[in-house]
């Protein structure tokens, strides 16, 4: 354990989030540190899912703000965010499945490269990196395989040379020793001194090779330590089955 | 003074003015605008057929216009070759303005957006080639000249009878089109605009009731095209003339000038129109780039045209004036509720081996489940489980690829979805989905539209049943509004509600259709604690009136809360159903839902996981 | 033969029709029913230019090119933008068209105006059929920009970036693509070529008040046989439904011509609702 923190990459500073006027994040704080990796944890609907849009900018905080780099970027449009070096995996590998594998890295570039030939180039360096995607790089991006496309939305964010990575269950309906395969790559990322914030449902596997770890329920802030500090996974169990929440005791059976 | 003028029913003033307007020859008024006013019930009657398909059903059709022609030629060859009595004109002219209407309707069945627009657009750029075409009987582009006067009882018309002719034929036109658009089946319209998956999943047949309203809209077009007939004695397809793109433009504008939804907003626009600096019928250059800013503006800024505005301002103006400490916005959103009374007729509801398949991917397999009624049966898995997949194919929105799903022994496989739902299905959805221009109670009455239903002859000549069926529907309404505690919402506008009224109204629409199957669509997401704890308290009420109540959910203490069984739904497959006790700590369950395997649970020592959770400070 | 020439410049004006409506479909995902209506504003500004001013044609390309584009981009800025929900955005387009059309008549009357061809006047044969050399330009050009559209938007950055806008508009804006300045340029891109066309179609088409609303339906119905999006599919039916009206109107009679296309119009629709591209295109789960 650290006594000097690093300043974070990326920190939530009690935002608040939703769609519309269905609020999701009640006042969520989440940091993320360079060469770390901080996972979140939640059952479905807790929030996970808002918050990583909420930092990225597709969602507006109502309140609160996001810092990257330690400026406030609340007010900046995704497109700007991307440019300071963040870069968003959204779930279910929102490739664009009409065009190929190469045109899809070509993409992911955009936002920091200019100029065909230098982002083959660094097309070059992913094919290298995920020899798979360099043998079909002519295919287009939905006619790949579940673990496939998730590579290449992983390259693909990476192509924008990212200082820190947003990652949306990337083991979403992929076999097991696929789950194992792209968790490797995650915790390889954090050696090229990226922050990585992490979403996960498969808490277990998750825990393992986190640095730190927030657990969200019902979009508030449940549990948030390093991952040394968890004890066992029971108690975040024990979060998902809502045991922080005070409950009245059920209601009676009206007689009939 | 004022207060006795405001408890004059608000109908008695049109049918007043309506009175004035048709004396007006005998009071002084002159040729040309006689005229003119006649051309202004002409437009108003094509604005009001354009407020029914596209204010109130929400389809962009224009071929108003098309129809308009239709009936002048009908009414001009009738006048010139068979006889020139009146009612024979008009009764031959809205014939055939159904009959186009429903064959030109047809295709907007299937089409919406940008292909039905550009779709009737097109049915006014054939005028005149059909007029071509049938030149035996429209005489091409000479047109028909010299139309005789209408006749009445043998007797032609002069020009004031005419005029009052014209007042009469369209005092009578908007009273039906009022009546109609106030009773159930204008709401049952604006629910169909909102959404046609809310109007099915209503009971409310969404093809017959489209058809009926592009039926009825043409009918106005038909009775405006013998007006113009036998107006200017002379029907052509002169371009510019009346049966072109620019008058089906003005008439977009009239529409969204007066709001597209609003009765008197038709003849408010269309006298705009017609009557103000631009002279619609002199077909001057300018009528275009007025259309045009016209419609512009108030499509961006004020969509709900001038009776919008006036309805606004007007609320404004009665909330100042309502006593002191009523009549603020911010209403107390929690009132106290009262329990639900009365019986469900619940039935059993058997899911069984059902599975689906979209392209590639198994939705569902091999599901099966039975819900029974007076209790609850919960169904929870994490995203992509099949739960949302499943609730829609029990509501028929997806056919079944195998298997069978039943309610009381009786397959609803193949049935439509508002077949379904009028078996007695009622469900919520997971955003709720609630129509623009209602208020609350408005809005939980539509759940009634197809289990007690009145056919649109008896709302419109507002018969005994249409004013039975009105008074039944408050009653069950204002029981279901109590029941969810919203009761003091009752007249407020539902669609601008905060997400907790929202999902309340949905419910009590719900309970107002005494539905025998209830199926709840994630109702506790984004509600806060005090919300979700009345809800289950709605949900075991149901349940214990002898409803099959089904709640679909993640929020899984709820879920422990209300269920007596539960499903648990991963990769869509049930891979454990049971009680509450049972599931929490089923291995299954951890490893689908919560990704924690059994092996890494250490107990608390001395306590289980239930009387730990229980135990937590409030 | 003839027919077929005639057809196929009929069809070459529908084509670059739907050519405006795919270029602002690709980039935006609306779809402009404004744009036959600056392709008029277009001809009229070269009959200003040309005959009203007697200018040479550059100038009057560049002037025509910068009017128009400017009306497009104050189109998206006035009309489109502020209006979310399609059935707001039907009204507002309808308006935006009718403006353009109303501000015409009153420049320049609701007179119907000859645009003079720089091209001769004596037809030409070719392939056995007789054609107006500035009709054959007409097809030509229309060919030539559906080719270098199609060849844009597949192999440069910008194209790229435009179809994945199209596809996914989040996910576009994720990978760092600016979503808001890529309508205004599809929407400038195509009012510029919409300005560029003028004195090529003016000698086909007049200069015509009326006319945009039956070019606006019918480039229309090309888009509905070849696919929202698809440039070179929706070019094959612009041609083909030119080819149709034609024949239609040599062997039926003129009157039927229309009809014909609105009955096509109604079968696409019915039974190819994604067009022939997309029919082709397997669904992806």
């Amino acid at each position: 354990m650290t006594s000097l923190r690093d300043e974070p990459v990326l920190e939530t500073v009690r935002i608040c989030s939703g769609y519309g006027d269905i609020q999701v994040l009640r006042e969520v704080s989440v940091r993320v540190w360079p060469g770390r990796l901080s996972v979140l944890l939640g059952s479905n609907g807790a929030g996970k899912t808002t918050t990583l849009r909420t930092v990225s900018g597709l969602n507006r905080a109502t309140a609160g703000s996001v810092r990257l780099f330690g400026r406030d970027v609340t007010k900046l449009a995704p497109s700007d965010r991307v440019r300071l070096g963040l870069a968003y995996v959204m779930e279910g590998k929102r490739l664009f499945h009409r065009r190929t594998v190469e045109e899809n890295l070509l993409l992911g570039g955009y936002g920091k490269a200019r100029g065909r030939r230098a982002l083959r180039r660094q097309a070059g360096a992913m094919y290298e990196r995920f020899p798979v995607l360099g043998e079909r790089r002519r295919s287009r991006a939905g006619e790949l395989s579940g673990g496939q496309q998730q590579m290449l939305a992983i390259a693909q964010a990476l192509m924008a040379q990212p200082r820190v990575l947003l990652l949306d269950e990337p083991s979403g309906g992929l076999a097991p020793i696929i789950v194992k395969q792209v968790l490797a790559i995650v915790d390889e990322l954090k050696a090229d001194g990226l922050g990585v914030l992490l979403v996960e449902q498969a808490a277990e596997e998750a825990v393992r090779i986190a640095d730190h770890v927030t657990v969200l329920d019902v979009g508030r802030v449940v549990i948030d330590k390093p991952a040394a500090e968890i004890e066992s996974v029971a108690e975040i169990q024990h979060a998902y089955l809502g045991g922080y929440r005070s409950k009245p005791p059920r209601s009676s059976l009206p007689l009939l | 003074m004022l207060a006795r003028i405001r408890r004059v029913p608000f109908t008695v003033i049109p049918l007043v003015l309506a009175a004035l307007l048709a004396l007006l020859p005998w009071l002084g008024l002159g040729i040309y605008w006689n005229q003119e006013i006649v051309l202004t019930i002409g437009l108003a009657l094509l604005v009001s057929g354009l407020n029914l398909s596209f204010g109130y059903a929400g389809e962009l059709a224009l071929g108003q216009v098309a129809i308009y022609a239709v009936g002048a030629y009908v009414s001009g060859y009738i006048a010139l070759n068979l006889t020139s009595d009146l009612f024979v004109s008009l009764l031959a002219a809205i014939a055939a303005a159904l009959v186009i209407g429903l064959i030109s309707g047809y295709p907007g069945l299937r089409l919406g957006g940008w292909a039905l627009a550009m779709t009737s657009f097109f049915l006014v750029l054939l005028v005149p080639d059909l007029v071509n075409i049938f030149q035996k009987y429209t005489n091409g582009t000479i047109g028909l000249v010299g139309i005789p006067p209408l006749t009445l009882f043998g007797q032609p018309l002069d020009s004031n009878q005419y005029y009052l002719f014209a007042v009469i034929i369209g005092t009578l036109w908007f009273a039906v089109f009022r009546n109609l658009v106030t009773s159930r089946h204008g709401k049952a319209l604006l629910v169909l605009r909102r959404s046609p998956v809310l109007a099915s999943s209503l009971g409310i047949g969404v093809r017959p009731l489209k058809l009926k309203a592009y039926a009825l809209g043409a009918v106005p077009c038909g009775i405006a095209g013998v007006l113009f007939a036998n107006l200017e004695h002379f029907v052509s397809p002169a371009n510019p003339g009346p049966f072109t793109i620019t008058t089906a433009i003005a008439v977009l504008a009239a529409s969204v000038l007066g709001g597209s939804t609003s009765v008197y907003g038709a003849l408010a626009g269309a006298a705009v129109l017609q009557l103000g600096p631009l002279r619609l019928s002199s077909f001057n250059q300018y009528t275009d780039a007025v259309d045009g800013a016209f419609l512009i503006l108030f499509g961006v800024l004020l969509s709900d045209g001038l009776s919008g505005l006036s309805s606004r301002l007007a609320a404004r103006w009665q909330r100042r004036r309502a006593a002191p400490g009523v009549g603020s916005t911010a209403l107390e959103s929690r009132a106290g509720r009262e329990q639900l009374a009365g019986r469900l007729s619940g039935a059993p509801l058997e899911v069984d081996s059902v599975s689906k398949r979209f392209g590639g991917v198994t939705a569902l397999s091999e599901v099966s489940l039975r819900a029974e009624p007076g209790k609850v049966t919960a169904l929870i898995g994490p995203n992509g489980s099949g739960k949302t997949t499943l609730l829609n194919m029990v509501c028929g929105f997806y056919k079944l690829d195998q298997g069978k799903i039943g309610l009381d022994g009786v397959s609803l496989a193949g049935r439509s979805p508002h077949k379904v739902a009028a078996a007695g299905v009622a469900r919520t959805f997971q955003t709720p989905i609630i129509p623009k221009g209602l208020t609350v109670a408005e809005t939980v009455a539509t759940g009634r539209y197809a289990t007690a239903y009145t056919a649109m002859p008896t709302s419109v000549l507002r018969l005994p049943a249409h004013w039975r069926g009105q008074r039944a529907d408050r009653q069950a309404a204002s029981r279901a509004l109590a029941v969810t505690g919203i009761s003091h919402l009752a007249t407020e506008d539902a669609e601008s509600q905060p997400l907790g009224i929202r999902r309340l109204i949905e419910v009590a629409r719900l309970v107002a259709a005494e539905p025998r199957v209830v199926l709840f669509d994630e109702i506790a997401a984004g509600l806060d604690d005090d919300e979700v704890r009345d809800l289950g308290e709605i949900v075991r009420e149901l349940a214990s009136a002898g409803g099959t109540v089904i709640l679909v959910e993640h929020n899984f203490g709820l879920v422990l809360d209300v269920a007596d069984e539960i499903y648990v739904l991963a990769n869509g497959r049930v891979v454990a159903f049971g009680p509450p006790a049972e599931i929490r700590a089923h291995p299954a369950v951890l490893r689908e839902y919560l990704g924690v395997s059994a092996e890494a649970l250490e107990p608390v020592p001395g306590q289980t996981a239930t009387e730990a959770h229980h135990d937590q400070p409030a | 033969m003839t027919t077929i020439w005639a057809g196929l410049s009929v069809g070459g004006v529908y084509a670059v029709v739907a050519l405006g409506y795919n270029i602002v479909y690709i980039g935006s995902s609306t779809l402009n029913f404004a744009h036959a209506n600056l392709m008029m504003l277009g001809v009229f500004l070269a009959y200003w230019g040309l005959v009203q001013l007697s200018w040479k044609i550059i100038p009057v390309l560049v002037v025509a090119v910068a009017i128009v584009a400017f009306a497009s981009m104050g189109e998206e800025r006035v009309a489109i933008r502020p209006v979310r929900h399609i059935q707001g955005q039907l009204v507002t387009m309808v308006g935006a068209a009718t403006l353009i059309t109303g501000i015409i008549e009153i420049v320049w009357g609701q007179q119907a105006l000859t645009v003079p061809s720089f091209f001769s006047d004596t037809p030409h044969h070719v392939l056995g059929g007789a054609v107006l050399p500035g009709d054959l330009a007409v097809i030509g050009l229309a060919v030539v920009l559906t080719a270098a559209i199609a060849l844009v938007s597949r192999l440069s950055m910008v194209g790229l970036r435009a179809l994945a806008v199209s596809e996914d508009r989040d996910a576009a804006q994720l990978r760092g693509i600016n979503v808001r300045r890529m309508q205004v340029g599809v929407f400038a891109l195509a009012g510029a070529i919409a300005g560029l066309l003028g004195p090529f179609l003016g000698p086909l088409t007049f200069a015509s008040y009326t006319l945009p609303a039956s070019l606006a339906v019918i480039g229309f119905v090309a888009l509905a046989i070849g696919g929202y999006g698809s440039i070179v599919a929706t070019t094959v039916g612009a041609f083909g439904i030119g080819l149709v009206q034609q024949y239609t109107s040599r062997y039926i009679g003129a009157n039927y011509e229309n009809l014909m296309v609105f009955a096509i119009l109604v079968v696409v629709l019915m039974a190819l609702p994604n067009g022939l591209a997309g029919a082709r295109r397997e669904r992806v789960v």
